[in-house]
This record gives structure tokens, sequence and C-alpha cells, in this order.
């Protein structure tokens, strides 16, 4: 249907959209665990509050990168501004980056099915049914991915909602405080702990390219990424109330935890948290379905002769065998750590690198092109 | 078929001077056939002689005679102008009439019902528009019936269908394109829109999609569907079929495409999107409060009848314990003594309940009426008594036959079995996690539908939020007609873009 492009275009909302449901990732379940890690009590939400905001600012950055070259993909305006070779080096750590994640959150997704429901089925299979229903999303299009992060935020809203509403009677006002007694070492690991659950916003960088008209991109990249802000403070706030600090340090899925102590009278559900669990699953879904649909466009950019389904059908085993290949939840926990201060590390040399490029060399003239 | 007939016999694309040659060439064309009517005569006073063919039983044959046949015969004037001209403008009294010198349109016009004159010593025939088939009375429509609302549907008759859209539009701007499809069946198919407000490229690509059709003949406008849809393997009708006018105006009016296939009392609405099935046209004839109500019912009993079974069996195969436990004791106990996994048990009943609904549908009436008593009482409750089935999942499958019923949309609510058939084998491999496979699968799949190029969810991209005002409630009229359309003004220009398809 080449005739309907206009129809297709993606919007500038769609991106916001986009970064809040790619944000909000499996790592929120065990985001509360990693922060009490360095902090006292609930000082957590002042390194969540900062991580947020370094979050905006270089997401706004990247958002601002990448709009100035309007409908142009990553590694066309990248070449242009650090010189081919670089830029290819760039794409391939981010093709391996997302496929990292993408087989990440599908392991945890799985590791936290057979935890809680099904102790019965291997993860194979768990994993094997996931990921063939995110190639069937991916092989579709592009237009149907961001509908579809559309189609469930209704979804994940009320089941997030839900999730911060329910427990509030079970908050022990003596877990939260004494307030204010982290110091200043504990509050910058907890940030970049904190940092590492809002990296979802560097899908902008390869996805601005398909909006028609970018103006806001940048605007929509703060607003998707203030809405998991926001969630996650809260959040944060109640796992601490409810449990306290020292037992959120010590369970591996805290805010998972937390649907588990929810009970409502006269639900049909015996057990709220499985009412949860497909919010959980969808969470992942878009997560895991983004990742994968980055990796097979970097792809593509970088071999343009490779067709999309072949490059699909590459990946896919790769992801699954890499979701497989953890034993136990201490490699899973120790590599989501080393991954997540590697993450923050290039994003924040790629928008550094990227940034001062564009400062040096200027936007694209129509000349040069 | 004149075409190749054409070829075959080498018959002549033009008529001929000679009455007696046309008359041969006609017979021979037609092959002789027993119903064509060749009514040979003379003008009075002239003598000049004249025919008139027609075929029996598709003409008003009292017309023929008194408008035609009568006063032909009964001329009593000279004539000195072109005896032709005379007779085409000034004795025959009937209003549609037309001329042409060609064999293929005489042979057209002569299937299409309506009366060819030939006169001696010229060749050029006059094509009188005497077509006046028996039709069916207009009637309440079967498949979408309404407690307020319009109580007339669309018929076989292609020309009563159109003048009943005409009826309830009267705007000049309402187009009706004429295009025929069928190689041997000619039928005409009209595409309705109104000027000014259809979006241009969904109009050309429909004419686009239409002209491709190659059938030999359509029943149903059922074909015609099938031949333009976008997805041929989803189980999601992209176009809309509906049997009342009044809807056909309304969603016009919204910029929509309707196509009117001559035999079929069946319209074509597209492009739609998901909320266009789960509506009906009797939400806008209620009041905002209980429609908005309903709607919100419908869209229930939509995953309803699609996820209540695999629950139930997700439920009893592999996650007991999310069942409360009281309930789950009922169930326990019922459940004692059936032979079956619930996986079979929900098979068994989900057969058997839609062997019943295709029976009762092929049936006559008063048959079927028998079967449902036999089929519901009969062997749904001895099926329980003998221990075949429990209770519960018979009240689970009736649930879902009803839940799929509340759906406007006949051809929107059968295709959905294939979807509950789906559900049900994922939640006997994989429980509850392959509901939620299946439930994303779905949405997948509607993210990437298109109905005539536009996204089947297009209401639910974020320029087009307020839409789902008219989704998943009924906002006020009042507040509807805000952003809707204004047929007559032109003020068209400050909406957006795809907003007109609602």
């Amino acid at each position: 249907m080449k005739l309907y492009k206009n129809n297709e275009s993606i919007q500038d909302k769609d991106i916001m959209f986009a970064v809040a449901s790619n944000t909000i990732s499996i790592t929120i379940l065990f985001l509360p665990r990693y922060i009490t890690e360095h902090t006292v009590s609930s000082d957590g939400w002042i390194a969540i509050l900062f991580g947020g905001l370094i979050a905006l600012l270089l997401g706004w950055i990247l958002a601002k990168i990448a709009v100035s070259f309007p409908n142009e993909p990553f590694l066309s305006f990248a070449s242009y501004l650090v010189s081919k070779p670089v830029a290819v080096i760039l794409c391939f750590i981010f093709v391996f980056q997302y496929i990292i994640i993408s087989s990440f959150q599908m392991r945890e997704m799985a590791t936290l099915s057979q935890e809680y429901f099904f102790d019965r089925t291997p993860l194979e299979v768990v994993c094997l049914a996931f990921i063939l229903v995110v190639i069937y999303a991916v092989s579709g299009s592009k237009m149907a991915i961001f509908k579809l992060n559309i189609l469930f935020f209704p979804f994940v809203v009320g089941g997030l909602t839900l999730l911060i509403i329910a427990p509030m009677w079970a908050i022990k006002l003596e877990n939260l405080l004494p307030v204010f007694q982290t110091d200043f070492k504990g509050l910058q690991s907890g940030t970049i702990s904190s940092l590492n659950a809002f990296l979802g916003f560097g899908i902008v960088l390869f996805y601005i390219s398909l909006i028609k008209k970018p103006e806001k991109a940048a605007k929509m990249t703060v607003l998707g990424i203030l809405f998991p802000f926001t969630f996650y403070i809260i959040i944060f706030i109640i796992c601490v109330g409810v449990f306290g600090n020292a037992t959120v340090k010590n369970l591996y899925y805290p805010v998972f935890e937390l649907s588990k102590i929810i009970s409502i009278p006269g639900i049909f559900f015996e057990r709220f948290d499985s009412i949860l669990f497909i919010i959980w699953t969808i969470i992942v879904f878009t997560t895991c379905l983004m990742a994968f649909d980055i990796a097979v466009m970097l792809i593509n950019q970088l071999i343009p002769k490779l067709a999309k389904q072949s490059i699909i059908f590459i990946l896919s085993p790769i992801i699954f065998f890499l979701a497989m290949l953890p034993k136990n939840f201490i490699q899973i926990n120790n590599i989501a750590k080393y991954m997540a201060y590697l993450e923050i590390v290039y994003i924040v040399f790629v928008i550094f690198l990227l940034g001062t490029m564009l400062l040096i060399r200027g936007r694209r003239t129509h000349d040069s092109l | 078929m004149v075409q190749s007939s054409n070829e075959k016999y080498n018959n002549p694309l033009y008529l001929d001077g000679q009455l007696d040659e046309n008359i041969t060439v006609i017979k021979k064309i037609l092959g002789n056939s027993s119903d064509l009517i060749i009514r040979k005569s003379r003008i009075g006073r002239l003598n000049h002689p004249f025919a008139l063919i027609y075929i029996k039983g598709l003409i008003n044959e009292d017309l023929l005679n008194k408008n035609i046949l009568r006063v032909l015969e009964l001329n009593r004037k000279h004539i000195h102008s072109n005896l032709f001209d005379h007779v085409y403008e000034e004795i025959i009294a009937i209003a549609e009439i037309n001329r042409s010198k060609e064999m293929k349109q005489v042979i057209k016009t002569l299937l299409a019902g309506d009366t060819v004159f030939l006169l001696e010593g010229v060749s050029e025939a006059a094509l009188i528009g005497t077509s006046g088939m028996e039709y069916r009375a207009l009637e309440e429509p079967q498949s979408e019936s309404v407690i307020r609302g319009s109580r007339v549907g669309f018929i076989e008759n292609f020309k009563i269908n159109l003048s009943l859209i005409r009826q309830e539009i009267k705007d000049p701007n309402l187009r009706v394109d004429m295009m025929e499809v069928g190689t041997h069946s000619n039928q005409k198919i009209a595409i309705c829109y109104i000027d000014g407000v259809v979006r241009e490229d969904l109009l050309q690509e429909v004419l686009r999609r239409v002209k491709t059709i190659d059938i030999d003949f359509a029943p149903d406008s059922g074909f015609i569907e099938q031949w333009i849809e976008d997805n041929l393997l989803s189980p999601f009708p992209q176009i809309l079929d509906t049997e009342r006018p009044d809807r056909v105006a309304f969603n016009i009016l919204k910029g929509k495409i309707a196509i009117i296939v001559e035999g079929s009392p069946f319209a074509l609405l597209m492009p739609i999107t998901f909320g266009d099935s789960l509506k009906s046209i009797e939400d806008y004839n209620q009041r905002w409060l209980i429609s908005s109500l309903l709607r919100l019912l419908r869209l229930f009993s939509f995953y309803m009848t699609i996820f209540l079974p695999a629950l139930y069996v997700a439920l009893i195969s592999y996650h007991p314990e999310l069942i409360p436990a009281q309930l789950l004791f009922t169930i326990t106990a019922a459940r004692e003594g059936i032979p079956f996994p619930s996986l079979i048990e929900a098979l068994i009943l989900v057969f058997f309940y839609e062997v019943l609904q295709e029976a009762g549908t092929r049936l006559p009436y008063k048959i079927s009426q028998t079967i449902g008593i036999v089929g519901g009482i009969v062997i749904g409750q001895l099926a329980v008594m003998a221990g075949i089935v429990t209770p519960i999942m018979v009240i689970v499958i009736s649930l879902t036959a009803i839940c799929a019923f509340t759906i406007p949309n006949y051809s929107f609510a059968i295709g959905l079995r294939i979807v509950r058939l789906a559900t049900i084998f994922a939640a006997a491999i994989l429980g509850l996690y392959g509901i939620i496979l299946v439930f994303i699968m779905i949405y997948v799949h509607l993210a990437n539908l298109k109905s005539i190029g536009v996204p089947y969810t297009q209401s639910f991209s974020p320029g087009n939020l307020w839409t789902l005002e008219n989704i998943v409630v009924r906002a006020p009229i009042t507040v509807l007609s805000k952003r809707s359309f204004q047929p007559f003004l032109k003020s068209n220009k400050k909406k957006k873009d795809g907003g007109s398809v609602k």
C-alpha cells in the first residue's frame, strides 16, 4: 500500500507512547531492590528523582540530535557527523545492545512466569512461544508497532494504577522514616542504578527518522520519560513503605511481591498478581518488540541488501539462544548489572560524541546532501 | 459473452438497415431462445414494418402494450419528417428511452429487461426502458433488527435499493458511479459517496480495486467484498455489510464509500475501523447514556466471546489455585466422573453449539425451532446428566454464544469463532500464558490490518483520539455533531486528514 504513505506516517505524539512503553520494562520489577542496596530507608526516591532528571536531559539532547536530521536514518546522519567507519561501529554496538536487551527482557519474563505461575512449564517453551509472537509483530509494519504501543497503553496504565492504589492501605509510615539519611556516595550509586531503568528513551535516536514532521519530537520524548519517571517514584515509595528497606533489598522482584499482597474482596480471581502478570507480559512484549525492531532496522541500514524477513530469521535464534544462556538468578542478575553500566556509559558517550560533532559541524545543509 | 459470440459466429458489430436481417442476427446471438419474444407489426396508416423485441418475464408487458404497441398501431398521422426520429421523440410514451447503432448495446439492453424497437430501413434501434420485474416488498432487515429506528431494509432490486439511499440523502453531492461486473451476469454495481466528503485517494483506490474484479457471476455483494478486501487471511471482515439504508446513508455522510450490487440486499461500506463493526445504528437513535452503556457492554462481550471458554479451560487445567476456594470445590465436585479433560469437554460443547447454530440457520424457520428444543434442552441437559460435560462448562459455552449475539454485525461475529477456537487451544497448551500471547497476537494482527489502505485501528492513533468518544462510548449527539461533517458547508477543509473516517 504505497499509495497511503501519508496515512501511515508516524506522528510525533506516537514517540511519546513509544518512549513511555519502552522505558517501562521488566527492569521496574527489581528497580527498588537496586536502589535500596545503596540508600537508607525511603531515600531512594531522591536517587530516582536525580536519575529521572538526568534521563530527561539526556533524552531531550538525544531527540534534538535526531530532530536535526529529519527523515534521515541513524547510520546516514551518524556517518555525516562522525565519519562512516565510526558510525558503522556505533551502529554495530547498538545492534548488539538491543539484541541483548530483547533477550534479557524475554528471559526475565520467563523467569518471572516460572517463579510464580508455571513451575512445570520449561523456560524454553515459555520463551519460544513468546519470541514467536514477537517475530509475528516485528514482521508487520513499523506503523503497527507504534499502534500497538497505543493499543496496549490503556492496559499498562490501568494495571499500574491498580498496582499503585491497591497496596496503599499496607504502607507503614515507620518504614518510610527517617528521611534524608543517605550520604552522597549512596545517592550517587543509586542514581546510576535508577538511570538504568530510564534507558528506554534511546529508541528516539532511531525512531524519529520515521516521523514526517518531527518538530515536537523532543518535547514528546520528555513527556514520554515523565510518565515512567512519576510512576517509578510512586512505586518505589509504596514498595519501601509496605515492605521496609531491608526486605526490599532481599526480594528478587519487590514490585511483583507488592501485587501478591493485594486482595480485593469479591473479585473472581483469587490471586491479583495473575491479572498483573498479563500487564507484565504486555510490558515486556512492547519493550522486547521495539528492541528487536531497532536491531533489525539497524542491520537493514548496515546491509541494505539483506531483506527484512531474512534479518528476522537470523536474529531470532540468536536472541532465543542468548536468553537461554544464563543458568540461574545470580547470573542473570550479574549480567543485568554489567549491561546496565555498559548501556549508561555507551549512551552518554554517544550523546556526547554526536552532540559535540553536531555543534562543530552544524546541521546538514541542502547542498551537502 | 457477446464479444465471444461475435468472434465465434462473426456477427456484425452494427445494426443493419434491413429489419429481417437484424432480427435474424439477434436471434442467432441469443440462440433462438424460447423466451425471446419478437413482435412484428406495422405502424398504423403508414404501413411501415417495425419490430419490438424483448425477453419474456423481464419486462412490464402492460406498459409495452399500452404505451408502445398500441400507440404505434393506432397511429393516424401522416409523418413527413424522419420516421424513426418521430417515433423516438413523439410516439413512444415512455420516459426512459435511448438509441444505439451498436449490436452489442442492443443485446445488453435486451438482457437487462428493456425492449428494443427496430424499424425497417433504419440501422438504429430505440432502447425503451420497460424493465419491470417482480420484486420482494420492502421488509424489515433480517440480520440487523432494531427496536427504535427505520424498519426498511434493502431488497434484491437494484433500482429500489438506490432510491432508498436517495430518499435518505437529498443532497446534490451524492454521487452514484455505475460499473459492471460479472463476465456472464453483467451485473451493475453502484459506488455511492458524497462528493466533497469522501477522500479522493480512497475513492480512487476503491474504483481501481473494483475494476480488477474478474468473476462470472456475483450472487451476492459478498463476492465483491472478498475480491476487494485487503487481507484474505484475517478473521475480521475489513468491509462492513449492512441491510439498512439508514446505516448506509449515515456512513457515507461520514466519508465512507458504499457499494451496492445488483441482486444483493447487502450493501458494502468501506473503509471501516474496528469500532464500526461493534456499532449499531440504534446507538444513535437512543439517548446517549444508555447507548454508551450498550457500547461498553458490547466491547465487553467481544472480549468474553473470544476469551471466556479459553479462560475456563486454562483455569481448570493449569491454575486451579486462581479460582476462589468455594467455587473450586463446586467445580471439582461437578467434574467428578467426567471422563474428559477440560479441553475435550470444551471442544465437544463448542462443536455441538456450532452444529446447532448451523443447522438452525439452514433449516426452515419452523423446523429450526425444533432443533432449538432438541439441541438446547434435550441434548444439553442429558449430556450433563449422562456425565459427559459439566454444567459449568455448559454455562460457559452458552454465555460465550450469547455474548457473540450482542455483536451487531453477523460477519464480524462469525469470524470470532475462529479466534475463539484458537484461544481455547492456546489455553490448553500454555494456560493463562497462552491466552495472554493470543491476546497480544490479536492486537498485533489488528494493528497491521487495513481496510482499503486505512489502518483498522485508525481511531487509536494519537491524532484521532477524539473519535474514541464514538467507539468506546457514544457521546451525546450535540457533542458528536460539532466534530462531524456538515454536508452543505464548504468548511470541510478544516477537518483533519483521515478524520472523516469515523
